[in-house]
């Protein structure tokens, strides 16, 4: 079994690929010029789809049906008029379920969510979440207020996440009708009240693929996991981790007791801490967690955005997460840290597709 | 009127690689909306991105009508990224 890594970066997509997850072939870029935001590979027909953006010209979404030798360009992603509102930049494309054909969702800022039933020709935006009866205690964070993480629960067609910076995570149980907060008991202590309803930093948010009511968050104030589909989160950074602030979070999708992050000093200095670029792996759910850094360079304070990881789906599983410092970095189980990139712009996502050697 | 468009490298790209277009527009914004790109120029509300310069035969457009100015025939229109990003 071989992996690509599609790496997203400042300036074009770079692709990565291996047959055995430790030499590494680099290719791109493509698409140059654009920021990559994310970037995705579709694992019902093995299109790309890349969320482009450019200072000048705004945001695009990007497919590519051959493996990126050549692209098209959705029609006009925007909000209506009387929404009041403009897209300000998009940030994640999640493919649809297997079975439902040509349905893909993107999210972007200003904490909007679309959907494509035409394989990303055209996108609606969806108006439970466009029209929340919260939106107006929602704030954007140093990003943008954005919509970065959507998450599809596969035992249920009807349910699924996401995520806004900073409004928190909600969960629709009706197919995207309608939406409710799920943020209790995760903290936002950059507010008057600790504990609100909405208002929540979520990082990046994941729903365990073997138990689809497990989350897990890496949140601007600490690192959480649910059992019960959102609905209450339990803090776990105390147990271990250097600090709770952090962007990525990656999984085992055999195992969801596992997680990886990769904390970062706080709010006001991010940056590695101890200027050590170190991941920490639990393997108990977060009651403890130890550092899975072993390859990893000791001198760095270089740190990894939100989008700028990812995990496969391979035994062992391997993780990866690339840094603004220009580096892509392969494991297998965290056990040793493999470079298999270096000197790319700034690594703005990460993503892995596999494939039948 | 007939106008020739040119596109920078990026836009050039998006539009298949060409980089010049030949026209029939009245307005700078009925050229620029001709264009296969056009998505990219404009947002939603079908207004001018701040980034984006127009320049009509070396002049630029903003401070001369901007999308409403009229063209004439023969002339030709530059877009011009602003200098801005990083």
């Amino acid at each position: 079994m071989g992996v690509q890594v599609l790496a997203g970066t400042r300036k074009g997509l770079f692709v990565l690929t291996s047959e055995d997850r430790r030499s590494w072939e680099l290719g791109g870029p493509l698409l140059p010029g654009w920021e990559i935001m994310h970037a995705v590979s579709d694992p019902r027909d093995g299109t790309i789809y890349a969320c482009s953006t450019t200072f000048t010209y705004g945001s695009a979404v990007h497919r590519s049906a051959d493996e990126g030798k050549t692209w098209e360009r959705s029609e006009q992603v925007g909000l209506p008029e009387e929404s009041g509102l403009k897209l300000e930049k998009l940030w994640h494309l999640t493919p649809g379920r297997e079975g439902e054909d040509g349905r893909l969702w993107l999210g972007g800022a200003p904490g909007v969510l679309f959907r494509s039933n035409d394989g990303g020709q055209t996108w609606e935006p969806n108006e439970g979440i466009l029209a929340h009866p919260t939106r107006e205690k929602w704030m954007p964070g140093a990003g943008g207020m954005c919509c970065h993480s959507i998450q599809l629960d596969p035992s249920d067609p009807e349910r699924m996440y996401v995520a806004i910076s900073a409004a928190g995570a909600f969960r629709t149980d009706d197919g995207g009708e309608t939406w409710t907060p799920v943020n209790q008991n995760v903290a936002a202590e950059f507010l008057p009240e600790p504990y609100p309803e909405v208002g929540q930093c979520v990082h990046k948010l994941l729903l365990h693929p073997a138990r689809p009511e497990r989350l897990w968050q890496q949140n601007h104030c600490g690192v959480y996991r649910s059992d019960d589909r959102g609905d209450t989160w339990e803090r776990l950074d105390g147990n271990g981790l250097p600090s709770g602030f952090g962007f990525p979070i990656m999984l085992d999708p055999r195992d969801p007791d596992v997680a990886y992050v990769i904390p970062e000093v706080g709010a006001e200095n991010r940056v590695t801490v101890d200027g050590r670029l170190g991941v920490w792996r639990t393997d108990n759910a977060g009651e403890s967690w130890e550092q899975a850094s072993n390859g990893l360079p000791d001198q760095a304070w270089s740190v990894t955005l939100r989008e700028a990881s990812a995990f496969d789906s391979l035994d062992p599983a391997g993780v990866y997460f690339g840094t603004q410092s220009g580096s892509v970095w392969a494991s297998s189980a965290g056990d040793e840290w493999i470079e298999a990139a270096r000197d790319l712009p700034p690594v703005l996502s990460v993503e892995v597709a596999e494939w039948q050697s | 009127m007939a106008v020739v468009v040119l596109l920078p490298s990026l836009l050039a790209a998006e539009a298949g690689g060409r980089k010049e277009f030949e026209l029939e527009a009245q307005t700078v914004g009925d050229a620029l909306r001709a264009l296969p790109v056009a998505d990219l120029l404009f947002d939603e509300r079908g207004e001018l991105r701040r980034l984006v310069n127009v320049y009509v035969d070396g002049v630029d457009a903003r401070g001369h009508g901007g999308i409403e100015a009229k063209v004439a025939e023969g002339q030709t229109l530059r877009i011009v990224q602003a200098v801005a990003g990083g």
